[in-house]
């Protein structure tokens, strides 16, 4: 804990994430007005009632800025969470298995590496219609594809060790060997892991959001938010900048942690860094 | 080298067709069916019963699911990808053009983005922990952590509409000539080159890092071996490899970038036609465009393992 | 201090005061080289001997001005030729390094560019170092590789590093090392990537080149037997400071320091009776008819061909209760494979084994739980025999809780009793294994093999990761260990000393077949196979040195 402190630039990212998770949980409290009401004239200029003025249907941009990471978060936060724990185990049974569950494992790590994201996503959402689940379920699924990759490449390390080797000597059983012997040894790479897919997964949703293909309105999102406005880039830019200048802190700082986590794990962010 | 080739020719195949079954399953079987999904539940209410007999039966959908798996693989052996749904227009003619357009512009920032790479991680990896490394570590974090769709936006506030000395979207349209299409679309390449390089930097650094500290540089050094010669001779092909693999890692990640992109400044590819097709539920045009990249993706893989079997004789041999 | 029997000249190298150190990712400092000093004449070969970390590497380059990254050479002179390496500015260096000074790696494999073809690079050296023409330096590199002992050098110069034999890398690299004819040659580990019969070969060769050349010599070595074979002076060093230095036969014979007798202990000596307990010849424990085993299968589609290694034919053996049996042979001998169907790891294509008079079925998870309790193993790398993210006393704990049942409060007193046979505090149950050190770690894996009071205990290698005075505290303890509870050890090693202190019985192994076994104290003074007299040559040199027959330097 102290090794991420000494890096500054972790410092930053941890002190970006949670200023951001801050925000986030407080907006319904912080937010000087409601996300989706209309309350003025549209395109009002920043002013000392409407911080950054009103939208083009006259909501209060502020607001919606402080409400608009909420959604994306929970989809980046359950699609993080369901690829690391599913890549695990998948990953690690693949490591202690080998054969034909490793070969389809395999398989299905290099079909991910074949479909662009956001593909896959939109094949999801053509078939299963767009929801919040389907979108968390979807980047769920993809994301845990790079988690199988890395734990399985752990697990195979793992397995040649001669505690584990002593373990299946023993006749110790499957599932207890993954659970007490792999599993703890793969902690450090699975917190790794989660901040680098959480942070893949938040750039997945908004610019699906972004295509019209993620949240849909009128939920406030960041996405959603530079889509709307991308047209009045000219007249009002602060519209587009300030969601803009949003998701790329949170997912920077999302990034410099987990860079110093992997630092101080010994770990390589780069290697099994989270790829799209 | 040949039995390689052929073995990772036959992978890449059987990826594509486990892709291909993936793909129908998912879009076509499970909620419904194809009339189902790409028209709104108030219209299949309003349509009369025989007619959406007659749909169905135009579409094959009356057909049982496994016939239409087979049916649609066949298709698919005769590059016939169906028609849509709604305009019954062959899919082909309307992925094709976007299509070349999109995989023109993958193909700039690659060719672009790769060399760009390589230099600024051999100039990091020459000053490791040091400034110039710093720098470059920082900016390449900073690169890939904005969105593409921001950097295309910050790109056209910044040339297009503050200092406007590149348009802020295209006017070519998609049948104009590759040349035409690309000179038209400056920021559209800088933005997706941006991001390559943030990606492929950020893993070549760290390649360049590893070769540098490799006990063969330790040797010419020790041997009086000029500095550049240990570079340019054995240092730089030995980062190549580890830049390869990145690269063929990063291009599915390159075409979902390039969608957005695309998005952003309105670029005739196949982002705009993806978008289209998902929201009106036109289930032929989004099996053939994510088939259609999983193909490019998948070749464009097999090309990289190949280049990395021509630099390191170990591969060929095992 | 000038040593007895070096010429009284100016020598080509000096080193004076000479401090290195590593500064660790905290920036702590570490010093690696503590106040060396030495001289070195021309014809002359020194021999550095010392553990890993006793600083010998770091020394080597710095011999050629060089410290690694994250290291500094903080004072001290280097003269070579009368020139400070030490104060000498990057370009300078770079022009001596080559032509004045060359170094020959540790490890050839990964010292040679794997991407580009092996005489090129040989010519490489001779281009840009010697100034040859590429014409000139191609021949010139044909050449040498056929001084270095390669047989048809035009076709070795056609291949790629991977593509040769570990004794034929080494001879390029040597060709490297020597294209500019350097008046100091540095060698580091030189043969410790060879196998015996190979290391004879190189070490002879390097024998012919220091006949050879005028220039000097410094071989940096763990291997006290290299040195007895290669060296006119030895440097004893140990934590970065010279403990002793002087004449090989003198410090050999009669070493005044108590680190070098420590040393020089682990090394064999054949006199004397075996020190280990003849095996109680009560009935068999173990038998093994006609083993045979292969890791080849057949290449699918979608796998790898998965390359052939060493493959057992025909082994045929068997173990008494309570006897210590070695299993003698070098990397690629079959002895871990070995190991590998006794435990239960692998099963044998062919043959059967009987363990107590009843067949023991191939994989582990095939055998009953009594099999598998009697049979335990420990493993050779003492850190990742026990699982870094668990207290080591529980991992002692799980055999007996797993095999015998016992409840927690049993479970934990045995685990004491067995860290105090073990010579361990019972302060340490509830540490992590990174907070042990390595032979504390090993007794552990120790214990938790004797927790499951097994009657067979397979031990692969399980000094070979240790220091000198730990391996022979951590044999006693095992000795004692097996002897208390009439164990019988299968003790797969590559180390003679091992074998000759501990096991009554030996078997000698080469390329998967048995070449010959018998009583230790027979095979060892009275070896009836070639390759096991030259194992036993190749390990008693340091030994022999000393004595007037003694055919080395």
């Amino acid at each position: 804990m102290k090794a991420l402190f000494r890096n500054p630039a972790c410092l930053i990212g941890v002190l970006l994430v949670v200023l951001h998770l801050v925000v986030a949980i407080g907006a319904p409290w912080v937010a000087p007005y409601a996300p989706t009401s209309l309350l003025d004239a549209p395109l009002e200029p920043p002013s000392a009632t409407y911080w950054l003025g009103t939208d083009d249907l006259g909501r209060d941009a502020f607001s919606r800025l402080l409400w608009g990471g909420r959604v994306a978060m929970l989809v980046a936060f359950a699609a993080g969470i369901i690829a690391v724990v599913g890549g695990a185990v998948l990953g690690l049974s693949a490591a202690f298995m080998r054969g034909a569950f490793d070969d389809c494992m395999l398989r299905l790590v290099e079909m991910k590496l074949a479909v662009p994201t956001i593909l896959f996503v939109a094949i999801f959402v053509t078939g299963f219609g767009q929801s919040i689940p389907i979108l968390i379920l979807a980047i769920g699924i993809i994301q845990m594809m790079g988690v199988i990759r890395t734990t399985r490449a752990a697990g195979i390390v793992l397995m040649e060790q001669g505690y584990v080797r002593a373990a299946q000597l023993n006749g110790e059983s499957g599932p207890k060997i993954i659970l007490r012997e792999l599993l703890p040894n793969v902690a450090d790479l699975m917190a790794v892991e989660f901040a680098l897919r959480a942070s893949s997964a938040l750039l997945l949703v908004s610019a699906l959001s972004f295509l019209g293909l993620g949240i849909s309105p009128p939920t406030p999102d960041w996405g959603l938010m530079v889509e709307d406005a991308m047209a009045l880039l000219d007249s009002e830019p602060h519209l587009v900048l300030a969601p803009a200048l949003a998701i790329s802190t949170l997912v920077l700082g999302i990034n410099l942690a987990a860079e110093g986590l992997a630092e101080a794990m010994g770990l390589d962010a780069a290697r099994g860094g989270a790829s799209g | 080298m040949i039995s390689l080739i052929l073995r990772r020719g036959a992978l890449s195949l059987a990826t594509l067709f486990l892709l291909a079954t993936f793909i129908f399953f998912a879009t076509e079987v499970l909620p419904g069916d194809a009339l189902d999904v790409s028209l709104s539940a108030d219209e299949v209410a309003m349509m009369p019963p025989e007619v959406l007999a007659r749909r169905k039966a135009e579409l094959g959908l009356d057909r049982p699911i496994l016939e239409r798996y087979l049916g649609f693989l066949g298709g698919l052996l005769k590059f016939d990808l169906g028609r849509t749904i709604i305009t019954r227009a062959p899919v082909a003619d309307i992925v094709a053009m976007p299509l070349r357009n999109s995989m023109a512009l993958a193909a700039v920032t690659l060719l672009l983005a790769l060399p760009v790479a390589l230099g600024i991680a051999m100039a990091a990896a020459q000053a490791k922990g040091r400034g110039l490394d710093n720098a470059v570590s920082g900016a390449a974090i900073i690169g890939y952590s904005i969105p593409e769709f921001v950097t295309g936006l910050l790109l056209i506030a910044v040339f297009a509409v503050w200092w406007p000395i590149f348009p802020a979207t295209i006017t070519a349209s998609t049948d104009d000539p590759l040349s035409v299409l690309l000179a038209a679309a400056p920021l559209a390449v800088i933005t997706t080159i941006i991001g390559s390089i943030a990606y492929l930097g950020r893993i070549l650094r760290v390649g360049m890092i590893e070769v540098m500290a490799s006990d063969f540089v330790e040797r010419l050094h020790l041997s009086g071996i000029p500095r550049w010669r240990i570079l340019l001779v054995h240092a730089l092909p030995a980062a190549v490899i580890p830049g390869l693999s990145a690269a063929a890692l990063y291009a599915a990640s390159l075409v979902s970038g390039i969608v957005v992109v695309e998005m952003v400044f309105a670029y005739p590819g196949i982002g705009a036609e993806l978008v289209r097709a998902v929201t009106r539920r036109e289930v032929h045009v989004v099996q053939a465009i994510a088939l259609a990249a999983a193909i490019c993706v998948v070749s464009f893989n097999l090309l990289a393992d190949l280049g990395i079997s021509a630099l390191d004789p170990r591969t060929r041999d095992a | 201090m000038r040593p007895v029997g070096a010429p009284v000249v100016e020598p080509l190298l000096s080193v004076r005061g000479l401090n290195i150190s590593w500064f660790s990712q905290q920036g702590r400092r570490n010093h690696v080289v503590n106040e060396v000093s030495f001289d070195l004449a021309s014809g002359e070969t020194l021999g550095i001997a010392g553990e890993s970390g006793s600083g010998k590497s770091t020394l080597a380059r710095a011999l050629l001005g060089h410290a690694r990254g994250g290291s500094r050479i903080e004072s001290g002179s280097i003269l070579l030729g009368g020139r400070d390496l030490v104060s000498l500015a990057p370009k300078a260096l770079a022009a001596l390094r080559g032509r004045d000074v060359a170094m020959v790696p540790q490890n050839p494999l990964s010292s040679l560019t794997f991407h580009l073809r092996v005489g090129a690079q040989v010519e490489e050296v001779l281009r840009h170092r010697a100034g040859l023409s590429p014409k000139a330096a191609s021949l010139r590199s044909l050449e040498l590789l056929t001084e270095m002992g390669l047989s048809e050098p035009e076709k070795i110069a056609q291949r790629y590093p991977h593509q040769l034999s570990g004794g034929q890398r080494q001879r390029v690299v040597l060709a490297c090392a020597l294209a500019c004819d350097p008046a100091l040659l540095v060698l580091d580990e030189p043969t410790t990537a060879l196998d015996k019969t190979t290391e004879a070969q190189v070490l002879e060769l390097i024998q012919r080149l220091r006949r050879a050349r005028r220039g000097a010599m410094v071989l940096v070595t763990h291997d006290l037997n290299v040195i007895a074979e290669i060296c006119h002076r030895v440097m004893v060093m140990q934590h970065g400071k010279v403990v002793e230095e002087g004449p090989v036969q003198q410090v050999f014979g009669a070493p005044s320091q108590p680190y070098t007798r420590l040393l020089l202990g682990s090394a064999l000596r054949v006199d004397g009776a075996s020190e280990a307990q003849p095996g109680r010849h009560g009935s068999t424990l173990l038998e093994g008819a006609g083993l045979g085993f292969s890791y080849a299968r057949p290449s699918l589609l979608l796998r790898r061909a998965s390359t052939t290694t060493p493959t057992l034919t025909d082994i045929n053996f068997s173990l008494g209760r309570g006897e210590v049996l070695g299993v003698i042979g070098e990397s690629g001998s079959g002895k871990t494979t070995l190991g590998g169907l006794v435990t239960g790891f692998l099963a044998p294509e062919r043959g059967v084994l009987r363990f107590d008079g009843a067949a023991l079925a191939g994989r582990a998870a095939a055998r009953s739980i009594e099999h598998r309790r009697r049979i335990q193993m420990v493993f050779q790398d003492p850190l990742s025999s026990l699982n870094p993210r668990r207290r080591v006393g529980d991992q002692v704990a799980r055999p007996m809780r797993l095999f015998h049942g016992l409840d927690k409060r049993k479970a934990e007193a045995r685990t004491v009793q067995l860290f105090e046979e073990m010579g361990l505090n019972a302060d340490l149950l509830t540490r992590f294994p990174r907070q042990l050190s390595g032979g504390q770690q090993q007794r552990v894996a120790i214990a938790r093999a004797f927790a499951a009071e097994p009657d067979l205990l397979v031990c692969d290698e399980i000094t070979s990761a240790l220091d000198a005075s730990v391996q022979a505290q951590l044999l006693d303890q095992l000795g004692a260990m097996q002897r208390r509870a009439g164990t019988a050890l299968l003790l797969i090693t590559h180390d003679l000393t091992v074998i000759w202190r501990m096991a009554s019985r030996v078997i000698v192994m080469r390329s998967g077949r048995i070449l010959e076994q018998g009583e230790t104290n027979a095979v060892f003074r009275t070896p009836s196979n070639p390759y096991t007299a030259a194992l036993l040559d190749a390990a008693t040199r340091a030994t022999r040195v000393a004595e007037p027959a003694f055919a080395g330097v």
